[in-house]
Formats: C-alpha cells, structure tokens, sequence
C-alpha cells in the first residue's frame, strides 16, 4: 500500500491506465490483508464493542447490565445501527481491523455477506447447553441458513421474528360489533362497515418488499400450504398456480378496498404501524414481534411515536390470516426465522470473550428470560417464556389466550421467513407486488417475472 | 438591446484576457509559475476522486460482493448487462425527464420571485429568508416531512378537498403517474432560493437606467422582464443549466427516502440504483459498471452545455 | 423591476408575493409541526438527552470548520492560479478538476475505504474531512475563478509594478477583494459537511468521534421508528445552518453574483 499512496501525486501525468492499475494494485493489497493472527484472550475478560439493528438502546443496556452481574470484567459498548445503514456501515468496518467485536446476523444476505468473517459458535454453544443443545433452542436456530457454505454457525440466535398473523384493534371492533373475519368474503365485509364509519380497515405497508413478501407468503399457505417455501427453495416454480393465485387475491386486496389507499408508498415503519396507533385503523399484518406493543408501556411508546398527544391504550390481539379460499377455518401457517443472532468477528481482540457474550444471549436462562419478557422476539431458548404479569399487557383477560396461541403456532414453525431469499428476490418480490397491486402487471406476468428473476441469480 | 450591450461591457472587459487567444501573452506579463498555486487542489481531488474512479473502473470488471478476498474478473460482462437491465434505462429517463422539469421550474420560480422582490415589496427580507431556507436544510431532514405532506391524508389533500377540487385528491407517492412528479417538486422546493439568489443578485447589477428607459418608451411590465431582464441574465441561466444537471445525475436523498425509488422503479434514479446494487444487494462489480456510464454521461453533459454557454456568450460579444 | 406605481397595483404585487411563498413555508411549518406532536417538547428533551449528544455536535462543528477551512486554503490559490497565472496546459488541469463536480458519494464510498483502511484513517475525523473537501473543491475553485477573473489585471500589474511578488499579490489583492466568494464557500461547504449522513455513518464508528447527522438513529429501531423525534433532531440539526446563513447573507449574495455569473 505504501507504494501506491506514494504513486498518487504522478497520476495526474500517467492518465487513466495508470490510474486503473494502481487501484488495483491497491484493491488487491487490502483484499489480501484479510488474515489476522489469531488472538483469543481470555474468555471473562475484555473490551467489547457489539453492533446491532436490534435490539433496542434500552434493552440493549439492560441485557448488558443483566450479563455483567454474572461477568464483571466484560465491559461492552452496544452501537444501534439502522437496518438501512446496515450494510453501508458494516461491510467496510468488517473489512478494517477494527470492526465490532460482535455484531448481529440473521438468515439469509446478511449471513452471506458477513457469515464468512464470523467465528463458527457451535462449539462454544455445546460447551453452554450440552451435546444435545439442539433439543434446547428453536429448530430455527440452527436452519441451513444459519450456516455459511463452509458449515460454520454464524451466531447464537437470540430470539425469532416469525409472520403469518394480522393484528387487530379489538376496541375498534367491539364498538362496530364486528368479528374477526375469517374469510376473505368476511374481511371484506367488516371493511366496509368501518368505512362506513370513518375508520380505515387494513393498513400495510407495501414500499417494503419484507412485508410484502409476508403477505404473499400467508396468502400462497392460505391456498396450499408450502409453495411459497418450495418456490423460495427452487423445487417449485414461481408460476406455479398457487403462487398466481395468490397474487390474484393479493390484486383484490387493492380492488374490493382492503387495502388502505396509498399502500403501495407506505412504509411498514413507520406509517403503517404509526396509522394503526393512532388508534382509528382495524387491522395490520405484523407478526409476532408486535406482541411488545400490547402491553401499557409499549402501546404508551407506540402512541407518542405516532403523534398521538394524550395517548390511551387499546386493546390489540392477533389473529390467524383469514383464510382466502373460505373452505376451512382459519388456522395460523406461520413463518419465521431467528431475527438476529450475535456473531463474533473472527478479528476481535477478544474473540472469548466475545463469544462469551453471545453465547449468554443466546443460551442462558437469565439471557433469554430477558428476551422473552421484552416481547420483540421469541425466546431461542425453549425453556423460556415471557412471564405476562410482569410485563403488564393492557388489558390481560382479552389479549393473554391469543398472544399465547399465536406464541404456541410460532413454536411449530418449519417455513423460513426472509431467510431463504437473496436480496434480489426480496426486492423483485416487492416489485411483484406493487406491480400487481397498482394494474401494472397480471399476477401471471408478476410470476413469470419472479421465476425469470429467480433462474438469473447472479 | 444595445443599452443592455452597454451596460454589459464593464463586465465583458474582464473577461477578455481569460477568453480571448491573447490571454497567455498577457500573462506572461503578470506573475509566472502559476502550477505551485493550483498543485494542492490537483493533489486533493487527483489523490482522493481519480483515485475512486480508477477504483471504481477496476471494480466494475469483476463479479465481486465487495467483501471476498479474490473475485473473479467477468471482462465486459456487467457493461454488457447494463444494455439489457430495463431499470437501468428508466433511472436515465427519470434523469433526463428531470433536468428538464426541474430547471425549467426553477428557472421560471426563481427569476419571478427575483423580479417581484426587487420591485420594492415590503418586508421582503423575509420573504428572501422563506424561500432561501429549504436550501439549508438538508433533503434526509425533509423527506420524512414531505412523505407526509404528500400521504393520503396528507395536506395537499386536505387542502384539495377544502377548496372544492375533492376530485383530485389521489395517492400521490402510491402512483407511477404521479410521484416522480412528486419528487421533481420536492426538489423545486428545496433548490429554488438557489435560483431565486443568483437571480437576484445578477438582476443587482442591471442599469436602472435601462429599465427607466423602458418604462418611458412605454413597454410593459412582462415585456420588460422578456427583453431586457432575461437577456441580461442569460450567464446565470447557463450556470444554473450546469448546476441542475450536475444535481440531476447526482439525486440520491429525495427519491431514496421519499419514495426509495418506487413504486415500480417510477422514481428509480442512476444514484437510487447504484446504491441498491452495490450496497444492500451486495453487487458491487455490476454497481461500479453503472457507475462509470453515469460518470461518462456526466462529463459529456458538462462539455456540452459549457460548449454551448461559451457559444453563447460569443455571440453577445 | 416591476412598475407598481399605484396603491392597488403595490398591494397586489404584494398579495402575489405572499401566495407565491406560502408553499415554500408550508414545509417548514409542518416540520416543526410534526416535531412538536406525541410528547411535545418532550421530544426535543429526549434528543438533547442522547448520550454524548454534545460530543456529536461538537464533532460535526469540528468536521465542517476543518472541510471548510481546508476547502478555503486549497481553492483561492488554485482559482487565483488558474486566473491570472501562466499555467501551461491550463485548461486541461482545470477542466481535470472541473469534472469531479459531476462524481455522486455514492460511487466513492467504496475506493475511499480502500483508500482510509490502510492509511489508518478509520474513526478519524480525517476520514470525513478529506473526502468531503476533495468533493467541494472542484465547486470552489469554479465560483472563485469566475471570481477573480473579474478582478480586473491593472490591480496586479501595478502591485507588480510596486515591487509585489505572487504571494504578496495573492494576500494582498485577492484575499481582501474575495470575501464575498468565501462567504459563499463558507456557506456551500457547510451546509455540505454539516449535513453529510453516509460518509460519518461508514468511517466514524466510535462515538467521540460520531457527528450530528447520526442522532435519529437512536430512535430508528427494527420494528419501531419514532419520526416525532427524528423531526426535533433536524430541527435541532438545521439551527445552526439557518444562523450562519442569516449571519453572511449579504456577502453570500454578492459573492454567488459575482462567482457564479459567468
């Protein structure tokens, strides 16, 4: 590298080729520094620094606090970064020397992209739970996805985010006198005696393609089960019947006035979640992870980030996805996937005691007790359940039995969630769906443009 | 015309040694040694920029995550690929289409606001402050504000439904139709006082006489403004021309966080795109290839529009 | 410009006026607005209450003097160069530098981190203030040429005439004449590292050394986004802008009428 800084001032006369050569030279020379000697350190003892898009600031301090009673001498440093700076800003850190010790993964690009420079945990996993530590966590925690092409397990998952069910603002149909529809045929009835009332029915928000991708997912199972995840697998076609379908049924949405108008420019966060708060929309298509906005603090937290002045709690339950061809009752046909997990960086000065770390999170009963009363994410650790008293739902004799049946569906989960797809299928999915959703392409040109999309991998 | 001619050549005669062949013997007259004054400059922006573009030229010959040690070379094929990538080809007619809407736009906003301003309203510092500020913030603040403003329950319709024209209320940033015109205005918006001050300031330096002269022989208010003022800031029209294109091939905040450049590529811009594939999608190689077509046709847009500014100005000369 | 002679035609330009500018505030107004909703001030409190929130201020003011200062020291010479001195191939060296007007940070972000990680630029503000001036410069050196072209050549022929060498005629001459250019300077560079988001969020990962433009990230969550508080940050943030423009605003005007017309 020397040489090339030294070469800089010479450019100027040398012109273009050179210029050409010496970035290459210098693309090279970083590439290949890559290689750290490998300094392991001792594993209760160390200065960490651990990135994340989730969780939160607050509930970051408070696992940190909870892990530091048991290892004093770990000090960690938590840095939340946002999930759409992610990549900018971990890819050359992870690629410098000094990078976060730990930082958070999840299934699918983000463990292509980074699962190479994290250290493989499942050692450090066994050694906390046992040889048998697979019958102690969630079956998500250890899906192919979770693993790079070289068999390495790129973290100790934390905690799954897993899809497949609607929100609804109970208060909202207690005072119309509405049930939760069941069907599609229902759904769009009780839709119209809210709009009848000034209140919007089903908010989403279709500029993010994850959420999209939910929808069409809990669509397609509505239909038949396990297409999506074959075609997301490559064992079906992506024009398969079921899968136009359910854009067929994802185009009605828009036409028999589910939809909110304006969806296809919505953003899940904040509008969609934000309109919900406000307290005047019906229903919103989140998973499991909005269980922490039912209980008093949560919604309190929700209300005000939506502009809500004076905000009053209401009660919000989930339901299962109404079921599309209207044949059988509803049932919840959930998604999911570990929603961070806390990897190591394998050039950590502190690689133990980093691992020390992430394997508290992600394995200990007092790490994922944590977790499990945040209510963002389910707990990895079977063994861990939210304790509902103390977090202090809003009104627990309505919302306890559903948030527990939605808790008890994700258990079974074997359909991954945003894991299985690259990031060019993530986003030609959203464009299938804002496509179908505005007119501007049948659901069989959308599917043919999802199967095209999906034999041109890069 | 040959008052304006007049009053312009104070200014002309500056010019002239830097325009005209003569000019080097004229400076062999003043001080010699001129490359030790501009070498930090060269050094800087040859060090840091060429450096990236020769950079980002390597790049673009590789299939490359941006991460893994050695990736392998694909010669032409992401240059290839760009002809056949119909966002691609989008986000250029989204540019194209917004050079034109936008400096147009600003071109006409900014000169009235100067005209009106300059004829003696009252308190018009504040009016200059309103229109100047949006400049000052930056787009990311704004764009939060303007997803908003633009929602369907946002102002603009509210403000429709209450003056009669219900009719037109529509999901603005939700349509093809309507939200690339949705992010042109945003743009206006923020960029008008740019306009609206150099306007300004060169309608500054227009010979009140001149004007005078026009009201005595009887010519209008309109008429004024199209033969005499225009022509007098036909210059800052031109660099104005430079700027927007420039700002044009460079629009990134407003589509990326008003609309992230949907729906369905509506709003997609060279920028937008090259961020998304190199970026989140992680195609850095494919995304440095584009990244050379946007700075080429950059530097041809800026040869051409500086070829026909100088045109110009020869022939007011 | 306009004749507006009689009353009604004074109050009419001045209705015009008024009706053409409420859609320049409007924006502005719902901001603050938004900024103000859900907890109110709370909101503003919240922001200032950021851990290290004064560090990151003083951050980006350390980020934006040094570009600024670096932008300043670097374009005058090279504008007075490329204006009054003799440079062989003249054209060609302004014209190489003329062309990164047109690079977006989006393309450099890549090579300049190939550029900062072996120089050991990481989590410095060097990382930041480098790339950005490198940007700003070519802008620079375009307004102040078109500048001091119009500094007419008498001025320096008699100084030279007097006795004056190059640097004298420089500090002497341009400095003075071309305040209202370094207004102008002064305030494009600002507002460009004051606002700059991407550069701080990829090479300053430490918080002593982490800018303003980073702040709503602490209430931008996976599954929560808290805009009232992302509002009272950008308000808090563009305070500072608004001032200094207000501050230099008649120099700023005279300098972009005299830089930019060409």
């Amino acid at each position: 590298m020397r040489r090339s800084s030294s070469a800089t001032s010479r450019i100027r006369l040398i012109a273009g080729v050179a210029v050409t050569g010496l970035a290459l030279a210098g693309l090279m020379g970083c590439s290949s520094s890559g290689t750290t000697a490998k300094q392991a350190g001792s594993a209760t003892k160390g200065n960490l620094v651990w990135w994340g898009w989730s969780p939160q600031l607050g509930p970051a301090q408070d696992f940190i606090t909870a892990f530091n009673k048991q290892y004093p001498n770990i000090h960690i440093t938590y840095k939340l970064v946002t999930l759409d700076g992610w990549d900018a800003a971990l890819k050359p850190a992870l690629a410098s020397s000094n990078g976060p010790d730990l930082y958070g993964i999840s299934p699918g690009p983000k463990v292509a992209n980074y699962g190479e420079q994290a250290v493989d945990i499942a050692p450090a996993i066994k050694a906390s739970l046992g040889a048998d530590w697979k019958s102690k966590v969630t079956p998500l925690d250890y899906v192919p996805q979770m693993y790079t092409p070289s068999g390495k397990l790129v973290g100790a998952g934390v905690g799954t985010a897993d899809g497949g069910s609607i929100w609804i603002n109970k208060d909202l149909f207690d005072k119309y006198k509405l049930t939760p529809p069941t069907t599609l045929a229902e759904w769009v009835s009780d839709c119209a005696v809210f709009k009848k009332n000034g209140v919007a029915c089903f908010v989403q928000g279709a500029a993010q393609a994850a959420f999209d991708r939910d929808h069409l997912q809990s669509i397609s199972n509505s239909i038949k089960p396990g297409v999506w995840t074959a075609a997301s697998q490559g064992k079906a076609k992506w024009t398969d019947p079921t899968i136009v379908q359910a854009l067929t049924v994802w185009k009605s949405l828009f036409s028999t006035g589910i939809m909110q108008p304006g969806a296809i420019a919505a953003m899940q966060f904040p509008d969609a979640q934000n309109q919900f708060f406000k307290g005047n929309t019906a229903m919103i298509m989140m998973g499991t992870w909005e269980t922490q906005y039912a209980t008093v603090k949560g919604m309190a937290a929700a209300q005000s980030a939506a502009g809500v002045a004076n905000p009053k709690p209401f009660v919000m339950i989930p339901i299962p996805y109404p079921s599309v061809t209207g044949t059988s009752a509803p049932q919840y046909s959930m998604y999911g996937d570990v929603d961070y997990a806390v990897a190591v960086n394998s050039k950590s000065k502190y690689v133990e005691a980093a691992k020390t770390f992430a394997v508290w999170l992600g394995t200990s009963e007092a790490g994922q007790q944590a977790i499990a009363n945040s209510g963002g994410d389910i707990a990895a650790l079977l063994s861990a359940k939210p304790d509902w008293p103390a977090m202090g739902l809003v009104d627990p004799s309505v919302q306890q039995a559903p948030i527990q049946a939605l808790e008890d569906a994700a258990g079974t989960i074997t359909q991954p969630r945003l894991g299985i797809l690259s990031q060019d299928m993530t986003n030609a999915v959203g464009a299938a769906a804002t496509s179908v959703g505005a007119g501007q392409a049948t659901p069989q040109q959308a599917a043919q443009t999802l199967q095209d999309t999906f034999s041109a991998a890069f | 015309m040959t008052e304006a001619s007049i009053v312009k050549s104070k200014r002309v005669r500056s010019r002239i040694p830097r325009r005209t062949g003569g000019g080097a013997s004229m400076r062999r007259r003043l001080y010699p040694l001129g490359v030790p004054w501009i070498l930090p400059a060269l050094a800087m922006t040859v060090g840091v920029i060429y450096f990236g573009i020769g950079y980002t030229g390597a790049a673009s010959t590789l299939s490359w995550n941006g991460l893994t040690p050695n990736p392998p070379s694909v010669g032409g094929a992401n240059y290839l690929r760009i002809l056949g990538d119909p966002v691609f080809w989008q986000a250029l007619e989204h540019t194209v289409i917004f050079f034109v809407v936008v400096f147009v736009a600003q071109t006409a906003l900014g000169l009235i606001f100067a005209v009106l301003l300059h004829s003696k309203v009252r308190l018009a510092v504040f009016y200059k402050i309103i229109i100047f500020v949006p400049v000052v913030l930056a787009p990311a603040i704004m764009a939060p504000v303007f997803r908003q403003i633009w929602g369907v329950e946002g102002q603009i319709n509210w403000v429709l439904g209450h003056v009669g024209l219900g009719f037109l209320e529509q999901p603005w940033l939700a349509q093809s139709s309507t939200s690339l015109g949705v992010i042109m205005s945003i743009q206006i918006w923020e960029f008008t006082g740019l306009t609206f001050v150099l306007y300004y300031a060169a309608m500054g330096q227009i010979d009140p006489a001149v004007l005078e002269a026009a009201h005595i022989d009887g010519a209008g208010n309109i008429r004024t403004l199209i033969s005499i003022i225009w022509p007098e800031v036909r210059g800052t029209t031109v660099a104005l021309a430079m700027l927007t294109a420039i700002g044009s091939l460079k629009t990134f905040d407003i589509p990326y966080l008003v609309t992230a450049g949907g729906p369905n590529y509506s709003t997609e811009f060279l920028g937008t795109y090259i961020f998304r594939i190199s970026i989140p999608a992680g195609h850095v190689g494919y995304g440095a290839a584009i990244s050379i077509v946007l700075l080429v046709v950059a530097l041809t847009m800026a040869i051409l529009l500086q070829a026909t500014g100088r045109e110009k100005k020869g022939r007011i000369r | 410009m306009f004749e507006a002679r009689s009353r009604p035609a004074k109050i009419g330009l001045q209705i015009i006026v008024t009706i053409m500018v409420i859609p320049y505030l409007f924006p502005l107004v719902a901001m603050v607005q938004g900024s103000l909703s859900g907890q109110g001030w709370e909101n503003y409190a919240r922001v200032l209450a950021v851990p290290g929130f004064a560090l990151f201020f003083r951050n980006s003011a350390i980020i934006a003097v040094s570009t600024i200062v670096i932008v300043y020291a670097v374009s005058l010479p090279a504008a007075f160069g490329f204006s009054k001195l003799r440079i062989r191939g003249r054209e060609f060296y302004f014209w190489l530098i003329l062309a990164c007007i047109t690079l977006p940070e989006v393309v450099l972000l890549a090579p300049l981190f190939a550029l900062a990680s072996p120089l050991g630029l990481f989590n410095t503000y060097w990382s930041v203030i480098i790339p950005l001036a490198a940007l700003h410069i070519p802008f620079a050196v375009l307004l102040s040429r078109n500048f001091i072209d119009g500094i007419p050549n008498e001025l320096f022929e008699a100084a030279r005439v007097d006795g004056a060498n190059t640097w004298h005629a420089f500090w002497s001459i341009v400095i003075p004449l071309s305040r209202p250019i370094a207004a102008a300077i002064v305030i494009f560079t600002l507002l460009a590292s004051w606002n700059d988001y991407l550069l701080p969020l990829v090479f300053l990962q430490d918080p002593s050394t982490e800018t303003i433009t980073l702040i709503p990230q602490f209430f931008v969550g996976e599954f929560n986004n808290d805009q009232t508080k992302v509002l009272a940050s950008a308000v808090i943030t563009a305070i500072p802008e608004v001032g200094a423009y207000l501050l230099l605003q008649r120099l700023f005007e005279r300098g972009l009428s005299a830089g930019a017309i060409k």
